[in-house]
This record gives structure tokens, sequence and C-alpha cells, in this order.
């Protein structure tokens, strides 16, 4: 269960690290640091480089996405950045603009 | 629960800015600045190190800064609090630590702490204040030479930049000791 939670009308400007999970539905501008999973819910919006765990995306992220695990990339979500994980998908329906780097 | 607020987890580190119309737990570490119009909780295991400014304020853990809320500001059991705490209404439990100014009643919270910085600052402008007074007087005794020691380090403790070398040491502790006394 995740136990940081940026809540919807809530905005950070500044560093996030968290060595949990972290699910985001407002606004963060600076870096999000998680060692397990994020999830960034619709109408979220990351101004920030993202590194962490198994992630899923249903918000904007601008920035690069860095994950040891998975990143999900759901109907909706908005991604302007490079995104580096293990594994990668893109559900139809998002967008996605940046390159993609995957253990080959 | 998770639709609605919004929690810093005990194993999360914010550093910078957050502000916010939702209700916001604090778990973990903050270290910048909180504003945030619904409900501020700082947990028993949250540490923040920065100004915390709600509609309602209730402190279980430890903060670093001056608290001020529109509402009500209530210190919980294990609350450890250094600097100022400002609202229309206080409440501080038995086992709750404050070091601070700690004001309640209407008014902007905002102006609070600087209202109370500026009362410390005229609290400690006297004294500066004094300090000058005591050089002056001495200008006059120090032709006359007897008092000539005392009067030096007096002004080397209020003026401190008007003589360049310190004096010997034994001569400023003395000095020290009876500005000390004196302003008692």
């Amino acid at each position: 269960m995740a136990s940081t939670v940026i809540g919807a009308n809530i905005t950070i400007e500044g560093e996030v690290i968290a060595d949990e999970d972290v699910i985001v539905q407002g606004t963060i501008r600076g870096k999000l640091v998680a060692k397990d999973g994020v999830t960034v819910e619709a109408g979220a919006v990351i101004e920030a480089d993202v590194s962490g765990g198994p992630m899923t995306v249903a918000g904007q992220i601008t920035g690069n996405v860095t994950s040891t695990d998975r990143v999900e990339l759901q109907s909706g979500a908005r991604v302007v950045g490079n995104v580096k994980a293990a594994r990668i998908t893109i559900a139809d329906g998002a967008h996605f603009k940046g390159n993609v780097d995957m253990d080959v | 629960m998770a639709s609605s607020g919004t929690i810093i987890g005990p194993e999360t580190r914010v550093r910078g800015r957050i502000t916010g119309a939702t209700d916001i737990e604090i778990q973990g570490h903050l270290e910048g600045d909180l504003h945030a119009s619904g409900e501020v909780r700082i947990d028993a295991s949250g540490t923040v190190a920065a100004d915390v400014h709600g509609r309602r304020v209730i402190v279980r853990g430890a903060v670093k800064g001056n608290l001020s809320a529109d509402e009500s500001i209530h210190l919980e059991e294990g609350a450890r609090v250094v600097g100022d705490i400002h609202a229309p209404r206080v409440a501080i439990a038995p086992g709750g630590l404050v070091r601070g100014h700690v004001e309640t009643g209407k008014g902007d919270g905002k102006h609070a702490p600087a209202a109370s910085h500026a009362a410390r600052a005229a609290a400690a402008a006297p004294a500066r204040h004094a300090t000058p007074s005591k050089a002056h007087a001495p200008a006059k005794p120090a032709r006359h030479g007897a008092q000539k020691p005392v009067s030096k380090s007096r002004i080397t403790l209020g003026g401190g930049k008007s003589k360049a070398p310190a004096p010997v040491v034994p001569v400023l502790k003395k000095g020290t000791k009876a500005a000390l006394t004196k302003k008692r």
C-alpha cells in the first residue's frame, strides 16, 4: 500500500525522496525519487525527473523517467521526456514524445 | 482517504515548498515551506523544518519553524515545537513542548512572525543602545586615566569595531561580567 500521497490540489516545488510507494494526484516541480512504485494518476502534473521502481502513468510528466522495473503509460497519459526502464508498455491513446531505452 | 488528502509517508523526505487546498498529513520529513488551506497534521513520526500554515494545524511530532493557522493550532502529547505560534485559538496539551512566542487571537497569521521578530529586535535594541551610551561616558573619564582599563573594555563590548585590537583577555572577561550584571 502506498504510503505517500500527493493529493489533487497540492503543489510541491522541490525534491521528493521516498523509500516507499508514491501516488501523485497533484503537481510536483523539481525532482521525484522513489525506491518503490510510482503512480501518476490522471490529472497529475509532474515537471520533474522521475526515478523509482514500477511506474504507472495516467497523468502528465515533463521530464526524464527512469525505472528499475517497468513503466506503463496508460491511455490519456502525456509524457515528454526520455524513458529508461527494463520494460515499457504504451497503451493506445497515450501521448509520448522522447527516447525509449530498454534493456535489450 | 487516498483520493482526498495528501500524505507524506514515514519513509519520504520532501525538500521544497508544499502548497495546496487539501488536508495534508506528514509522517515523514519536510524541509521548506508548507502552506495549506486545509488541515495540516504532523504525526508523531513527522519531522518538519519549515514554516507551516494551515486552516487548522495539529502537531504530534517535531517542528522547527513558525506555526500559523486560520482557525486553530493543537499541540498534542509528544509535540516538540521550536518556533513562534500564532492562531485565533491555540491549545497545548500536557506533554506538548514549545520554545517560542505564542500568540492567540485574530489577525493575519502571516504578520505574526514578522511582528514577533520586530518585538525581539526592539527588546534587543535597548541593550545595544545602552552600551554606546556607556561608551560615550568613558570618553571623558578616559582623560582622567584612572578608569581607563574598565572603560576600554566597555567600548570593545559595545562598539566592537571602534578599537581594532582586542584587549587583554582578563580585562575583557571583567568587562563582560560587569556589563552582564549591569543589564540585570
